[in-house]
């Protein structure tokens, strides 16, 4: 009985720094190799679709199950199936979100390994770090066109961080451990291993310890790792933040990534700068706190955009002035005079936006040098004046719709939404409007409560996500605020939430179509509604939940029954699906349109706007 | 202007596929392209030459040295003109 092999990860760790692996020298196939490096590195759920060329790792995934069961019953390291590999993908990648560990995901070749492309590319444009194992034909057929056969390490090599494609069986342990290292190190990514049948199926012997060498990207790691802040620069950075007079913080999902949350509270309890975090960067900073100013961008708040047209110092923390933060990079922050940039990864540092500072390094360590400094030599700035102003930006600019229409505005479903969890539920996204209105109006108070593909911009996600999420979080509130057409993307995994009995509640924001895209073809198409329309769509999504299993399914239509339809929605033990009737021509506003600068900006007609936009006339084809 | 970048990299399956993908999918265009072994059969060495100004060669020097398998990206021109 091989699966007798197998031993619990944690009483190990310790064992590993002094002792050798306790099952070091046993004989294992290649499949008990990937598993019990699996529970070495702690992971306590996996996600995956079985096929032909993964069969022995999910034999040795149940024999480790059969052996290994919790003192409640469960399985120590279960295997979630989803409908489609994609799903699992974004189970994976919502679990690593909502975690911080790696999450990963163990799919067959073919077909299982090209449906696992997008989460994987999506993982690495957002820095989410994943291992994916793919299983793959037999050494010896690879080439050969086999059945289910596709070439996994060329395709993944373009989208992830990392790719192996294991040839050679005695290679197999140092290369899974040396994949987790690689997802969650430097700037996390998602890293796929392409293991053939017959490595599985190797006879080995378990060794219990070793990575590969690769000298290159440890000693470039290392440099990045061991870099500290120097006196001289810290007094550059205090140089320059002292004499602006309204300096501003614009924090990414680097901030995230990085844990440095905390570090960078500290930062602005010692220092009082604003901060305006990045789509990805919601909840790096508190955002009931009276100097957060929210979301900047193409769909962030007036009043952070404005703050960002008005400020003369940033600090860049994490982020990388995408194009949906600064379209028109010389026209970002106009009146800076300095900007300052923290990032873990050197090619950030002057891609998009020339910086007058910056370091490379870990961001918490970082911050927390420059806190020490300011401290110490007594350096704070005076922002009396700035505070104020920012203050009144948040008041005139404020967040706003049309709350006498008759018809249900998506904003006030959020909202109503957000006065019962308080900023504290784990909000997952599809993409499109809905997703920029959660951005918009929920409170978001700690990181990692906050998951949506931001820079892939990836419909479907938020259903998958939110289950890999509730799998991190077995006892919080999560919820997947999704659009009709986001949802239908992925909408076989309503079924998987049952499964589980995971108790996520689905909000569908239903506008009878891609509201997005209406938007934007209203605006630069001149409201000809190319595909985007799905009023002659005839699915019935309460049915269809209800279908899956969900027991409490129901569709709001009327204003009236907004808030004791969502109390009870939300106060539903199990898994629950609500469908919103929503004013189908509700816009996403303010806008920042592709290609302009802030002071273009349109905040449509219920958000004060500091002037009349600067019309544009650009070429719609252009654009995107 | 031209420039030649001198890449020396693990001899790994696809690690050539790598490069010239990351600069494909990055937009730049290789004009020439030789692979040779060195004295470590462990390590090749990739010796190429594209036309960018030198923002964008800033950039391509950085983006390489994410490569996992790659172990040094040097701009010989750069070396010797410090």
């Amino acid at each position: 009985m091989s699966g007798i092999l197998f031993v619990n990860a944690q009483p190990l760790k310790n064992e590993l720094e002094t002792h050798c692996h306790a099952l070091a020298g046993q004989p294992m196939s290649g499949a008990d190799v990937i598993v019990q490096v699996f529970a070495d590195e702690g992971v306590n759920v996996l996600f995956g679709y079985s096929g032909g060329a993964i069969l022995p790792v999910y034999d040795a995934v149940f024999r480790y199950n059969a052996m290994h069961l919790k003192d409640n019953g469960d399985e120590s390291m279960p295997l979630i199936v989803p409908a489609n590999e994609q799903g699992a993908g974004f189970m994976a990648a919502g679990y690593a979100r909502a975690s911080g560990n790696v999450g990963v995901a163990v799919v067959t070749s073919g077909p299982g390994a090209t449906n696992m492309v997008t989460p994987v590319r999506d993982s690495m444009a957002d820095s989410i770090p994943l291992v994916v194992i793919c299983g793959q034909v037999a050494s010896s057929s690879i080439g050969s066109d086999a059945f289910q056969e596709a070439p996994i390490s060329n395709i993944m090599g373009a989208c992830a961080k990392h790719v192996f494609l294991v040839t050679d069986a005695s290679q197999l342990e140092a290369t899974l451990r040396t994949a987790f290292t690689l997802a969650r190190s430097g700037r996390p990514g998602p890293v796929v291993v392409d293991v053939p049948k017959d490595v599985q199926n190797a006879a080995l012997s378990f060794d219990g310890k070793g990575e590969l060498a690769l000298a290159g990207y440890r000693s470039r790691l290392h440099a990045v790792e061991q870099a500290v802040l120097s006196d001289a620069e810290c007094a550059a950075f205090f140089s320059a933040l002292m004499r602006a007079r309204r300096p501003l913080i614009y924090a990414g999902g680097g901030v995230v990534a990085a844990s440095a949350a905390p570090a960078l509270r500290a930062f602005v309890d010692t220092f009082g700068l604003p901060v305006t975090t990045t789509l990805m960067g919601l909840g790096a900073f508190d955002t009931t706190d009276p100097l957060a100013l929210h979301m900047l961008g193409m769909h962030g708040t007036a009043y952070a955009n404005y703050a960002v047209e008005d400020c003369d110092f940033v600090f860049t923390l994490g982020a990388r002035f995408d194009d949906r933060v600064a379209g028109v990079p010389h026209l970002f922050a106009p009146r800076a005079k300095f900007i300052a940039q923290l990032d873990i990864d050197p090619a950030e540092i002057g891609k998009v936006k020339p910086v007058q500072w910056h370091h490379v390094g870990p961001l918490a360590r970082a911050l927390e040098r420059l806190t020490a400094y300011g401290r110490t030599h007594d350096l704070r700035p005076s922002l009396d004046a700035w505070r104020a102003q920012v203050a009144q930006l948040k008041a005139t600019h404020a967040m706003n719709y049309d709350r006498d229409s008759a018809l249900i505005q998506p904003y006030a479903v959020l909202q109503a939404i957000n006065r019962h969890t308080d900023g504290r539920a784990i909000i997952s996204t599809g993409v499109g409007q809905h997703q920029m209105w959660a951005a918009q109006y929920f409170d978001f108070r700690a990181p990692r409560h906050w998951l949506t593909s931001g820079s892939m911009g990836t419909m479907g996600f938020g259903l998958p996500a939110a289950i890999g999420a509730q799998f991190a979080h077995r006892d919080k509130l999560v919820i997947d605020i999704d659009g009709d057409a986001s949802i239908r993307m992925n909408i076989g995994e309503l079924e998987t939430v049952t499964t589980y009995a995971l108790p996520v509640k689905v909000v569908v924001l239903n506008n009878v179509g891609d509201g997005m895209v209406r938007q934007w073809q209203k605006l630069f198409f001149k409201g000809r509604f190319a595909a985007s329309d799905k009023s002659l769509h005839k699915k019935d999504f309460v049915l269809a939940a209800q279908a899956d299993g969900f027991a409490w399914a129901q569709r709001l239509e009327r204003k009236e029954e907004l808030e004791a339809t969502i109390a009870a929605f939300l106060a539903f033990e199990g898994p629950a699906f609500l469908e919103v009737m929503i004013d189908p021509d509700a816009g996403v506003y303010p806008m920042v349109g592709p290609g302009a600068s802030y002071a273009q900006m349109i905040t449509g007609d219920f958000i004060a706007s500091r002037h009349a936009p600067i019309s544009q006339e650009t070429a719609a084809s252009e654009m995107f | 202007m031209n420039h030649t970048l001198s890449i020396l990299l693990q001899n790994e399956a696809g690690a050539l596929v790598r490069v010239a993908g990351l600069f494909a999918a990055r937009g730049y265009n290789i004009d020439t392209l030789t692979v040779a072994a060195t004295l470590d059969p462990a390590v090749s060495r990739l010796t190429l030459s594209l036309q960018c100004d030198d923002i964008a060669l800033t950039q391509i020097l950085q983006q390489t040295r994410k490569l996992v398998d790659v172990l040094q990206v040097a701009h010989p021109a750069t070396a010797l003109a410090a």
